[in-house]
């Protein structure tokens, strides 16, 4: 590739702008193999492809996959052999939300990091939400954790990129918060609580403030995989393993 | 940040010559993803992993001569051998990698 087309894909890499690179993977010409284009949802393609008549087409599926979000290898027969070109999309890794400070966020936020997720950890007391409790967080916020959530739906903030995970030190505040980001895209909302304790707040949520009961049917709660978790640290494996199922499309994670 | 195509501009602008393989398609059970990505580096020291074991091994093997040549290929990785003690990949499936040189002054 040349050194261009990586410092352009790098540059729309750190501006979470989604990009896809094209790379020509088959074709019956050597010469043509290992060719590149970067497509964008937004710009014009950037392409060294070198297809000729074949080249707009090429472009403008690339251009699909990348509107799918998905990796794609395109097939075209061409009259002196077939022509392949894989398509890698590149989208903004996904974010994990820890709202809540606590006993639980520290393994999550390390088990997230592993799997690749950038990591917010939210929590209204600075002694919880700081960097020493969470060195391998990108962001650490010690903030109001109602008037935040409201600020992020306002902003935009919490889209079909976010899983957030409720685990706040007290029941009320999940609550709060989970009235706040009811009507986001959302990829994933998690609620810690028992069983019990959710079917009755959300009971209490649908008969006395008339919220539909359909709107919960989306909250993982109680959260994470069944597993039998006792300790934070099992409690947070749980909680990621339903977080990649949902990330995975493993059915939606629930069980 | 700290993406797969950072860690590349990392060897590049050291001036290195690396293969980068990519795995553009599978069929049956594999153990890893299309997209999953490696860097090949002619001294060993690689990143990324395109599955492990002995497909991997192969894909190493094939990079070391793209870097050599700058002629990309394409490794099929079968492990869709019979499940005996004999055989080394029994996920079941076929995956294809890509296997391109990568190089330059940045």
């Amino acid at each position: 590739m040349m050194p261009p087309l990586l410092s352009s894909l790098i540059t729309s890499l750190e501006a979470h702008r989604p990009v896809a690179l094209a790379t020509i993977t088959a074709a019956p010409e050597a010469a043509l193999l290992g060719r590149h284009a970067l497509v964008w949802l937004d710009a014009e393609p950037l392409s060294e492809l070198g297809l000729g008549n074949l080249e707009v087409q090429v472009l403008a599926d690339a251009q699909s996959a990348l509107a799918g979000r998905v990796h794609k290898t395109l097939t075209y027969p061409t009259p002196t052999g077939q022509v392949k070109v894989f398509v890698e999309v590149q989208h903004r890794p996904p974010e994990l939300i820890i709202v809540g400070a606590g006993h639980i966020a520290v393994p999550l936020a390390q088990l997230g990091k592993l799997c690749d997720f950038t990591i917010t950890v939210l929590d209204d007391r600075p002694q919880y939400a700081n960097r020493q409790r969470f060195p391998q967080a990108d962001n650490v916020l010690a903030t109001p954790l109602r008037e935040t959530m409201r600020d992020w739906v306002a902003a935009g903030r919490l889209d079909t990129d976010s899983y957030l995970v409720l685990v706040t030190r007290g029941h009320q505040h999940d609550v709060e918060c989970l009235l706040e980001v009811l009507d986001t895209p959302l990829a994933y909302i998690g609620m810690i609580g028992s069983k019990r304790r959710i079917r009755t707040v959300f009971d209490l949520l649908s008969r006395g403030q008339g919220i539909p009961a359909t709107k919960f049917t989306r909250v993982h709660a109680p959260i994470g995989l069944d597993i039998a978790a006792h300790t934070p640290a099992e409690i947070a494996v749980a909680i990621m393993a339903e977080i990649i199922a949902v990330l995975r499309g493993a059915a939606d994670g629930k069980q | 940040m700290d993406t797969f195509y950072h860690k590349l501009h990392e060897y590049l602008r050291s001036g290195e010559t690396v293969a980068v393989a990519t795995i553009t398609e599978v069929r049956g059970s594999v153990p890893r993803e299309v997209g999953a990505k490696m860097i090949i580096h002619p001294l060993g020291q690689h990143y990324g992993t395109v599955g492990g074991g002995c497909g991997e091994g192969d894909v190493i093997l094939a990079a070391l001569d793209v870097i050599q040549t700058g002629q990309p290929a394409t490794v099929r990785v079968d492990l869709t051998e019979d499940p005996t003690m004999q055989s080394l990949g029994v996920c079941g499936g076929i995956f294809n990698v890509f296997v391109e040189r990568w190089q330059g002054q940045l």
